[in-house]
């Protein structure tokens, strides 16, 4: 390459860039943040949710190639220009073909190509908003004989700013020694400039601003989810929204609270189920009738995506030179198989492997009504060969550094502070809640595995205790803790050879186990912004683990890895959650489901005992139980420090249902309901938990299904109280009754 | 002359389960035109609505926009117009249907919208793969020269006699190929059929929703509540106007139709469409309509 090759970098940059040496060790890093990020194979592969509902993912996982794409002061700042000049001169365009249409009356827009398409919004006719286009991606190439063209627009949600953000956060990582070294404009600063365009799109002061996604099932929800943390903004989801009295209200654990401002990251089509040609059902019924009455704004607003139209997109230059007539400065890629200046791309994703590859940059801007900032970076998106620029295959995306420093900051109005702490929607709530009843079972369940399999490794001669009594006992034990009766999962024990049943019945623990984390991995990729980034790695080593149980991977240092795992995310979820409605919720959740194991386990390891004749070899048994049960339940330490006496029943159930100072107990999990009930203002919950408690004093056979119920209710109560809400809209059968008249 | 009619039209929805809410958008309300006059007009939601709304569509039509926040297993909506139709004699224009189209390729200012938006394929009236077809039936009434209003009345005529009408046929799933291809159908196809022969060719064609005057088997009483609502098409002519003709009676023009709304096809105009939140259930939906003369 000639020392004035466009896009790449040169001199000593290109030296610490490509060095070989290094280039395998920074993409299996770039990697391994993205997975941390969720956005690699994190949420693929995920089971059901906890509702039952499928999660179906379609976005694919890609990666970040450590080579960036490098664009010099000088041609960032011209390009940036004309990306300025362009995003003002579609909003003047969308404005009229919305507004007077004057672009139609004279023909530069057919009426006929905006008739022919959904993306023209007959909702929006005639609408004024404050702005149409408050966000704005375009797609731009460099051609091999260096013209810089227009790929596409992107003007209805443009995807894709979150993962830019998340791009450079991963190489700030992967190479820090080249960032260092090297005068490379900051993308720090972008998102004070979308917060403030966000909040110009409204009249109202200081208003309430959310990100409107369209959940786990959009194809890119996590772009929006790292987004939403960035911007530090609600993540939310049609399911959180009503519309009641012309406004759009959150819900929260505390109510409704009204919003402002919805970024909308959903296309123009789904946002409103109510409307003409409307499709899907992510959107909120009623939402452009709010719109409509000023209620609430949307950025972009409702429409915007007409230029995406490919009806209209033939028309979008000439409507530019007709209403910007100056100011066009790029002109139109004409034909997508126009050849394409390459870069160096990974060895592997090489096209045809000679490590060159013709590439897309996606470079992004907003505007605040006064003027528009372009983030000084971008996406840049590998082609595959033959791929249509617009639509690259390859799955490869490139950071892009502009040299040079960049301005200094500029200030803005202030946004009213949301605390994360007070505020809390209610389908966040709910994925924090199942979260962490599924760590909770998942952890018992693995734990228990553990436990058993290095009793039998250490003395394999107990699977044969007591003509299998103990393999039967502990047979018991993975069932309940497992919560099933599945004989897909879990092997019956009738009349086989007892130490088998067992081994296989570990194995069926380990799929269950699995399952159980995959519930999990889904509720908490809906809730990331709730959780630290070290949590995100913790999640992605998880989701590692999680394949080796699925395959009956059992041995006890699988299960250690993995309850070291859980007891990350335990600590994490203490340690970084501040003490509001969020960590609540969730500490409900696990308190809950802590209660539930306790009698899971009690009830399978000595509730059978009970009563039946003790002769010596039982006593055995029941001793080899009650050990496991005090392991299981990780109070045997502390059992160990109180009593120097071999284990006895009615010590360990002392210990694991009525002392107060244990952290596992029973009793410990219901005065900690009762509190979060409590503090949560929540009078069913403090009488549920009172109710349980007095359960305690019972003889240990009534006990235990005495609680069982009464803890059962109180997880009924907390969905019928705090989740009841949204079920799935339902689409109202239009009247098929015109099959009348005949005069 | 002209006559007046009270025009009555009910839906009802009953669900399996309760609903803990619902959103209805309804156009039932006659839109006033050149021969109509509308003198009063209610839209009413059982139960009573938490809230209501009402605006114009881009197209001129009067939606109505409910809420009802409260659980309910039954939701009724009715419509109640009083209108006056005045008689309209044969529309005259001898444009030839070439020259009307040339005129609308070339045409500018506030008509190219409202015409121009009347001629591309829409969500029921799909050009692109049945264009060809539509194209073949248009022609046989839109022979070389032809006035555009006798082109229009042929074309009416030809579908009222090569379909047949099947109140059973079809619902809103099937698609024009169906209607095509079996030639029955029901009055919203015949409608479609029209709008699509119409823009085929390059022309502006509208479909219409609304009412018609249904006459009792001789010697039997008028039946309240036995109507239907109706559709049929409405084609722009320079100097007549939008010319409306009814493809499902053979009518040009339409004398005894009372006009809701208009739009590119169906999804513009459905007369009630919402959504409800709710667990999934069975629905049952009645629909009445009365169209009596005053």
């Amino acid at each position: 390459m000639s020392a004035g090759a466009p896009l790449q970098p040169h001199g000593a940059l290109r030296a610490a860039l490509l060095d070989p040496e290094r280039r395998a060790d920074r993409q299996a890093r770039a990697d391994r943040l993205l997975e941390a990020d969720g956005a690699g194979h994190l949420v693929h592969d995920l089971p059901v949710r906890s509702d039952g509902r499928a999660a179906a993912i379609e976005s694919r996982p890609w990666r970040v190639d450590p080579m960036p794409i490098v664009l010099d002061a000088a041609t960032y700042r011209w390009l940036s220009l004309a990306v300025a000049e362009r995003m003002e001169a579609l909003e003047a365009v969308v404005a009229d073909l919305y507004g007077d249409r004057t672009l139609v009356h004279d023909r530069t827009v057919p009426a006929e190509a905006l008739a022919a398409t959904d993306r023209y919004r007959i909702n929006a006719v005639g609408a004024r908003p404050t702005r149409w286009l408050s966000t704005y991606a375009v797609d731009v190439a460099l051609t091999a004989d260096g013209v810089w063209s227009i790929v596409q627009d992107l003007t209805d949600a443009p995807p894709g700013i979150g993962y830019a953000l998340l791009d450079r956060s991963v190489m700030s990582r992967v190479v820090p020694d080249v960032m260092a070294s090297t005068e490379i404009a900051s993308i720090a600063r972008y998102t004070g400039s979308m917060r403030r365009a966000l909040a110009a799109a409204t009249s109202v002061d200081s208003p309430r601003i959310v990100l409107f996604s369209g959940g786990l099932d959009h194809p890119s929800y996590i772009d929006h989810s790292y987004l939403a943390v960035q911007l530090g903004v609600h993540l939310v989801e049609g399911a959180d929204l009503v519309v009641r009295q012309r406004r759009v209200w959150l819900r929260t654990l505390d109510g409704l609270e009204p919003v402002d401002v919805l970024y909308r990251r959903l296309e123009d089509p789904t946002v409103d189920p109510l409307e003409i040609a409307a499709h899907g059902s992510v959107g909120v019924p009623g939402l452009l009738q709010a719109v409509r009455a000023g209620g609430v704004a949307l950025a972009n607003a409702h429409g915007a995506g007409v230029l995406e139209a490919p009806d209209v997109t033939p028309f979008v230059e000439a409507a530019i030179a007709r209403l910007r007539p100056m100011e066009q400065s790029l002109p139109r890629l004409a034909d997508p198989g126009t050849p394409l200046a390459t870069v160096p791309v990974a060895p592997e994703a090489g096209a045809g492997g000679h490590g060159e590859a013709p590439v897309v940059l996606r470079l992004f801007a907003v505007s605040d009504g006064s003027s528009v900032s372009v983030l000084p970076g971008g996406t840049g998106r590998v082609l595959a060969p033959g791929d249509d620029p617009r639509r690259p295959t390859a799955c490869i995306a490139k950071d892009v550094w502009v040299l040079g420093r960049t301005l200094a900051p500029t200030f803005g109005p202030r946004l009213p502070q949301v605390d994360f702490g007070r505020s809390l929607p209610t389908r966040a709530a709910d994925a924090l809640y199942w979260t962490n009843r599924s760590a909770e079972r998942a952890e018992a369940m693995a734990r228990a595995a553990r436990v058993v399999a290095s009793r039998i490794e250490q003395d394999p001669g107990l699977a044969a205790l007591h003509g299998g009594g103990w393999a039967h006992r502990m047979i018991g034990l993975v069932h309940a803790v497992g919560r099933t009766t599945d004989h897909d999962h879990l092997v019956g024990s009738d009349g086989e050879d007892p130490s088998a049943v067992l081994a296989a019945d570990l194995a069926g623990l380990g799929r269950l186990v699995a399952g159980e984390i995959g519930a999990l991995l889904t509720e908490a990729t809906t809730v990331r912004e709730y959780l630290s980034v070290t949590t995100g790695r913790v999640l992605a080593h998880l989701a590692e683990l999680r394949a080796g149980l699925a395959r009956g991977r059992v041995g006890v240092d699988d299960l250690d890895a993995v309850l070291a795992d859980f007891a990350a995310f335990a600590g994490l979820w203490h340690e970084s959650i501040v003490r509001g409605p969020a960590w609540r919720i969730g500490d409900t959740g696990r308190r809950l489901e802590r209660a539930l194991v306790v009698i899971d386990l009690v009830e399978s390891t000595l509730l059978t005992a009970r009563g039946a004749p003790a002769d010596d070899a039982q006593r055995e048994v029941d001793a080899a139980a009650i050990e496991v049960l005090l392991a299981a339940n990780e109070s045997l330490v502390a059992y160990r420090r109180r009593h120097r006496s071999d284990v006895e029943a009615d010590a360990a159930i002392a210990l694991v249902i009525h002392d107060d100072s244990n952290p596992r107990s029973l009793v410990t999990a219901v005065e900690r309901l009762r509190r979060h009930a409590e503090e949560g203002a929540w009078g069913v919950g403090v009488d549920l938990a009172d109710e349980a408690l007095a359960t305690l004093s019972l003889p240990l056979h009534e006990l235990l299904p005495a609680a069982r119920a009464v803890i059962d209710r109180f997880g009924h109560a907390v969905v019928e109280r705090w989740f009841s809400s949204p079920v799935s809209p339902i689409l109202m059968r239009p009247t098929d009754e015109q099959a009348g008249a005949s005069a | 002359m002209s006559r007046r009619y009270r025009v009555a039209h009910t839906t009802s929805y009953r669900y399996g389960a309760s609903m803990t809410d619902g959103y209805t958008v309804a156009c039932l309300v006659p839109r006033p035109t050149d021969h109509q006059r509308v003198h009063e007009s209610t839209v009413t939601l059982d139960p009573q609505p938490s809230e209501a709304d009402s605006y114009l569509d881009a197209f001129g039509n009067l939606v109505h926009q409910f809420g009802l926040h409260e659980m309910h297993r039954a939701l009724t909506i009715t419509a109640v117009s009083v209108v006056d139709l005045d008689e309209q004699e044969r529309p005259v224009d001898d444009t030839a249907w070439e020259d009307v189209v040339a005129q609308l390729d070339a045409m500018t200012g506030p008509l190219a919208v409202d015409a121009g938006f009347f001629r591309a394929t829409s969500t029921f009236v799909d050009l692109t793969d049945l264009g060809v077809a539509l194209r073949s039936i248009a022609e046989r009434s839109f022979t070389a020269g032809r006035g555009i209003v006798d082109a229009a009345e042929a074309l009416c005529l030809d579908i009222f006699g090569s379909f047949q009408f099947d109140a059973g046929f079809s619902d809103l799933s099937t698609p024009l190929t169906r209607v095509l291809a079996a030639r029955r159908g029901v009055c919203q196809d015949f409608a479609h059929l029209a709008v699509g022969c119409l823009r085929s060719i390059g022309l502006a064609a509208r479909y219409v929703s609304g009412y018609i005057e249904t006459a009792p088997p001789p010697g039997q009483p008028r039946l309240v509540g036995a109507d239907a609502s109706h559709a049929w098409c409405s084609v722009w002519t320079p100097l007549a106007g939008w010319v409306d003709f009814d493809p499902t009676n053979g009518h040009l023009p339409v004398n005894r139709h009372v006009t809701v709304a208009w739009g590119r096809d169906y999804a513009d105009v459905t007369p009630v469409r919402g959504v409800m939140i709710g667990p999934p259930t069975a629905q049952h939906l009645d629909v009445a309509v009365d169209v009596e003369p005053l």
